[in-house]
């Protein structure tokens, strides 16, 4: 499968909860390093599934390098907001931050956009500090996708000037731009999960927020290579039930194929592989 | 009038919650008990087999059963409902036309999920049914369900206000007073505006929700403290750490789930296959076909033993399985067949108290 989705400088992988998104960034993770790139991969939402795909425990705020030249962390929001206002907003030490801080940790709980701004923020940052050649964002599963991607614009509506809305401002034109930035959208061949992901193309598609970088099927199956007819006729027993099991997955899978139009497929995997063999295995799918 | 029993259904996006809540729901209302299932976006095949084709917080009867209703909650829908229940007119119109409120309304999931609880709450005191199941909306650790009429009474409180002017039933004064704080002027000139003092006029608005909505909310909390909780769960690693985070959280909330559901389990033998038998006119390359798919899909057997196993050992739950479906089932007949085999129904029994 086609890795264009790597010629950006901010790649945003998200799908519906479950379909396999944090091995996907891994996998891509890995053919960055094979390329011989500096990746930055980030987790917005969860410090640990990334993290088990790259071999590592837990990933924290501070970057570490996981695999050659690829380097992994967790965009943690008290952290990023820290971040935020120290380098982004330049707010001197001096000013009482810490009082600050406390404040726009419960304005971040309470304002629209506040808290997407933030951890959105950071890979953008990331991106614009240009130390990597590539962000690989882990973002938010696409039911909170579209409040992430519409933060700026949604802060430059309640913010009438300043800093803030600059920054936003910024943000925006940096999703927007199609050479930079993109969404990589991973779903299963599942009939809820290929609703979402039609959903979000659309929605992605009328609001112009960003480029769709790619729409990838994950845990496709391959044909079994045997006609329903003649498993049919098998005598009962776990050869049967298991290739009527695979048959039947498989049609209710290539019925849906049909409904996306995807950049491309990756396969179920089969065996007993730990996270690091599945997201390893994922990247060999990737040319 | 018989004391409504509220069974709430947790688990990861994509684990069949939604199947499970109304194989339940169909098997409980063929035992005779007059059932409600409240699902919150059940796949289309799904929705029209409970004949909750549209949106809607009315429940319907479903066709082809004997006392089962359903209702597909629409979750914006009951935002606005709780706004109008809890506000003056007056305020609850300027709460809805307020950028504020319509991102939280959006966004804050402990709204969806009060919302869902709030309606929950609604079927339960009409006493019009024995037995409420709740499929709850998809969310980080399961929890927030549960949570969600604390966060909501914190919400409303006005945390944020409460911490900018100090008094914990602030007024419009003390707001005044303290927007002129030289701290504030920092935070409004990095924040750029009176952004600070536009939240502090919202949450004063919401505020004014607070009396109504937190015996509300507490109402909600009794009654899922009195609920049944179900855990869905399969073999997917993401779902089982969705349950993970589930049980590790329970501390914060009172609840002790009744059972795990496991759903997609695969059936032992095939772990430890016999040899292909002989079978006339099967040719070698359809035997090496069958050997190797029985073969891989053991592999997959293996990971739901496995994982059954350490949810038993580790969280020492009952677990019942589910088999795996070549079609998620979406007729009654299919869902009630499935309550059957997977002997759910055992499940739906009130806790002893």
């Amino acid at each position: 499968m086609d890795a264009t989705p790597l010629d950006r400088r901010l790649l945003i992988v998200s799908g519906k909860g479950g379909v396999g998104k944090s091995a996907v960034v891994a996998s891509l993770a890995h053919v960055a390093s094979r390329r011989g790139m500096r990746a930055l991969a980030l987790a917005m939402t969860d410090p640990i599934g990334l993290a088990t795909h790259l071999g590592a425990e837990e990933l924290t705020p501070k970057a570490h390098e996981l695999l050659p030249g690829v380097e992994a962390a967790f965009v943690d929001r008290s952290h990023a907001l820290d971040e935020y206002l120290r380098i982004q907003m330049r707010v001197p030490r001096a000013a009482p931050t810490r009082q600050l801080s406390r404040m726009l940790q419960v304005l971040v709980d309470t304002a629209p956009g506040v808290r997407e701004i933030i951890s959105m923020g950071k890979p953008i940052y990331e991106t614009w500090r240009g130390d990597y050649d590539i962000v690989i964002v882990d973002a938010p599963a696409t039911g909170q996708l579209g409040s992430y991607l519409r933060a700026p614009a949604t802060i430059a509506s309640i913010v009438p000037s300043g800093g803030v809305r600059d920054q936003a401002e910024r943000m925006r034109a940096t999703l927007s731009d199609a050479a930079a930035c993109g969404v990589l959208l991973i779903t299963t061949p599942d009939e809820l999960p290929v609703v979402e992901t039609r959903e979000m193309v659309a929605s992605i598609e009328a609001e112009q927020l960003v480029a769709i970088a790619g729409v990838v099927f994950n845990r496709t199956l391959p044909d079994l290579g045997m006609s329903r007819s003649r498993i049919a006729a098998l005598p009962p027993g776990p050869h049967r039930s298991a290739a009527q099991l695979h048959a039947g997955l498989y049609e209710s899978q290539q019925k849906l194929l049909p409904e996306l139009d995807s950049s491309g497929h990756l396969p179920f995997l089969f065996g007993l592989m730990t996270p690091p063999e599945v997201a390893a295995r994922l990247a060999e799918e990737w040319t | 009038m018989t004391r409504t029993h509220i069974v709430v259904v947790t688990g990861a996006g994509g684990v069949g919650k939604t199947t499970v809540s109304a194989a339940l729901a169909i098997g409980a209302a063929a035992a005779g008990t007059r059932t409600l299932v409240v699902t919150i976006d059940p796949a289309k095949r799904l929705a029209s087999a409970l004949g909750v084709d549209s949106l809607g917080n009315q429940p319907s009867m479903v066709p082809g059963t004997d006392g089962l209703w359903a209702a597909m909650l629409d979750i914006t829908a009951s935002w606005e409902a709780i706004v109008h229940r809890h506000a003056a007119p007056e305020v609850a119109d300027r709460l809805e036309s307020n950028p504020f409120f319509r991102a939280i309304a959006d966004r804050f999931p402990a709204a969806q999920a009060y919302a869902a609880g709030e309606q929950m709450a609604e079927y339960s005191e009409g006493g019009a049914w024995e037995l409420v199941i709740v499929d709850t909306p998809p969310s980080a650790g399961g929890l927030d369900f549960y949570l969600a009429p604390r966060r909501m009474r914190e919400l409303v409180g006005g945390r944020l206000l409460r911490w900018l002017t100090g008094a914990s039933l602030p007024g419009r004064r003390a707001l005044y007073r303290v927007t002129a704080r030289p701290m504030l002027r920092v935070a409004d000139s990095v924040l750029g505006g009176p952004l600070l003092e536009d939240i502090a006029e919202f949450l004063l608005d919401l505020r004014t929700l607070y009396d109504g909505l937190s015996s509300r909310a507490r109402s909600i909390e009794r009654l899922l403290g009195a609920a049944t909780t179900l855990v869905v769960t399969t073999a997917a690693p993401a779902s089982l750490r969705e349950v993970r985070r589930f049980y590790s959280g329970l501390g914060e909330i009172s609840v002790t789930p009744a059972a795990t559901i496991f759903n997609r389990d695969l059936p032992k033998e095939w772990m430890a296959p016999k040899r292909l038998p002989a079978i006339a006119g099967l040719d070698a390359e359809e035997g090496a076909i069958l050997r190797e798919n029985l073969r891989r899909w053991g592999d997959e057997a293996r990971k739901t033993q496995d994982a059954k196993q350490e949810l038993m050992m580790r969280h020492h739950t009952d677990v019942h399985a589910i088999p795996w479906l070549e079609d998620a089932p979406t007729t009654v007949a299919e869902l009630a067949a499935l309550a059957e085999t997977a002997d759910l129904t055992g499940l739906l029994q009130p806790p002893p108290r």
